[in-house]
């Protein structure tokens, strides 16, 4: 459950289409450290497709993806 | 009586600029001062760096000296800022002066930093300056066949969509000249489609297609390596190349960092609909300065000129601006010679291409027109 694993980073990309949550997501992700857990927030539906797709290419661990009040929230750790 | 007021605005580019005319415009002297320090001379309008390498606009048109952009009544100091403290409410410049505000807007935009990706410098070209622009299109007048790539170094770049332009002003361009069979064109993108607005994706997904573009996705630069012409991602994908055209990483600039007003990505974060810097109400960023969730282009920032324009006027005036900034921005893009398309977006408004016009195209050609005579002016 993602309330047990406390994020390092929280990337807010609610309401934002351009550059987008994916781009949000990987954009924080390069200025993370390896071992960081980051989170997600986006009101876009489509990144509960996107996001753990780009997670799992990218050899990253995909921590879980959970609906939250008008938002899901995606968590990842950074191991690469 | 008056007591007047000084907005000081950080940076001579195209947010800097706009906001300080647009700003003189809505208020009068002896209530504010308007003093803009940047250290550009010569302010370049970015956007004609997709077609110039293709020879089909004059850079000469592009390029304006920085002093002769502002209106009368905007004070304009030629210096670098080396330091912005937001707690004494002064800045500092190279040349040892320092200056106070009542408002600040920061509109220092940001910088490549090619040497953010191992491998790329002496190795990878691009057009996202003027100098690399003009020496790109020597570059391309020498190639003769083989393997291009075309892409980003990072996921963040200034105008989202001029690397797809680029490729397909690429694949125009090897076509006139008769040799677009000898050549494979390969485009590489962050995500898992071709650009960052799925509807627009799609659009320009066929159009690549139709014209034979080969597409590599969710692909992240992580290295160049010149000795075996590969770039590799950090999805594990390597493409070879012959010429390899990647936009360079980018960074806010050094004196935001050196201020503590951001980490070492040097974008500052703001509140996405005032604009302001933290807890600070008279510190403003506008512009690519910004870490905002929209796209780092002019017609962002001239949206947010106008915004706090009227922001700080009205308070000036002593009255409360009660507007909020909602993200938008509209541009016309390249889809080929002759063609382009328009994408108008916003915080909650996603960007839709239903067509592609010769009438878009001539707007994006113009542009730098339209630009130094009216936007930059500080009238539109
Ligand atoms: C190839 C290319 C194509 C583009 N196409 C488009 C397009 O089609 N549509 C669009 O809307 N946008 C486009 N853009 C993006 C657009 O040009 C930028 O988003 C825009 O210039 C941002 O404005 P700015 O004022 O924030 O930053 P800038 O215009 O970069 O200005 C920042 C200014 O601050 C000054 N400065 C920096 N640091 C200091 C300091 N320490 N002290 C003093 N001064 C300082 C700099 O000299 C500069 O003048 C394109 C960009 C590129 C590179």
């Amino acid at each position: 459950m993602a309330e047990e694993v406390k994020p390092t980073k929280v990337i807010d990309a609610r309401g934002s289409f351009c550059p987008g949550p994916l781009m949000e997501l990987i954009k924080g992700y390069k200025q993370a450290k390896v071992g960081d857990v980051i989170s997600l927030y986006s009101s876009d539906n489509g990144t509960k497709v996107d996001a753990p797709a780009w997670i799992k290419k990218s050899g990253n661990e995909l921590i879980g993806v959970y609906d939250r009040d008008g938002y899901v929230e995606i968590v990842l750790k950074k191991v690469r | 009586m008056y007591s007047q007021k000084r907005a000081l605005i950080l940076g001579d580019g195209a947010a800097g600029t706009i906001l300080a005319n647009k700003l003189r415009f809505l208020t009068n002297k002896n209530e504010l001062e308007i003093v803009v320090i940047g250290n550009s001379k010569k302010h370049y309008f970015k956007p004609d760096g997709v077609q110039i390498p293709f020879g089909l606009l004059d850079y000469r048109k592009s390029v304006k000296n920085s002093e002769f952009l502002f209106n009368a009544g905007v004070k304009y100091i030629q210096d670098e800022v080396v330091r912005i403290d937001v707690d004494q409410r002064f800045v500092t410049v190279k040349s040892g002066k320092s200056y106070s505000y009542d408002y600040l807007a920061i509109a220092t935009g940001d910088r490549l930093t090619p040497e953010d990706v191992p491998g790329y410098e002496g190795e990878a070209k691009h057009f996202y300056n003027l100098q690399a622009a003009l020496s790109l299109k020597e570059d391309l007048a020498k190639f003769n066949g083989g393997d291009i790539v075309i892409g980003q170094a990072s996921p963040e770049i200034q105008c989202p969509p001029a690397p797809y332009e680029f490729t397909f002003l690429l694949d125009h361009y090897f076509r006139k000249r008769g040799i677009r069979n000898k050549i494979n064109i390969h485009y590489t993108y962050p995500l898992n489609r071709v650009f960052t607005m799925p509807q627009v994706a799609v659009f320009v997904d066929k159009l690549f297609q139709e014209r034979g573009i080969i597409t590599h996705t969710m692909f992240n630069v992580e290295t160049v390596d010149p000795k075996n012409k590969v770039v590799n991602s950090l999805e594990g994908e390597s493409v070879k190349y012959d010429m390899l055209i990647l936009v360079p990483p980018h960074r806010g600039q050094k004196v935001i960092t050196d201020s503590g007003l951001a980490g070492e990505s040097g974008y500052i974060d703001v509140d996405r609909h005032k604009l302001n810097y933290g807890k600070y109400d008279d510190v403003f960023v506008i512009g690519d300065a910004t870490n905002l969730p929209v796209s780092k282009a002019g017609a962002a920032a001239h949206f947010q000129s106008g915004y706090l324009s009227h922001h700080i006027a009205s308070e000036v005036g002593g009255a409360v601006y009660e507007d909020d900034y909602n993200g938008e921005c509209a541009c016309y893009t390249i889809t080929g010679v002759n063609e382009a398309i328009s994408l108008w977006f916003s915080y909650e408004k996603n960007a839709k291409a239903n067509f592609k016009s010769k009438l878009d195209y001539i707007f994006k050609w113009t542009s730098a027109d339209t630009y130094f005579s009216g936007m930059v002016r500080g009238i539109m």
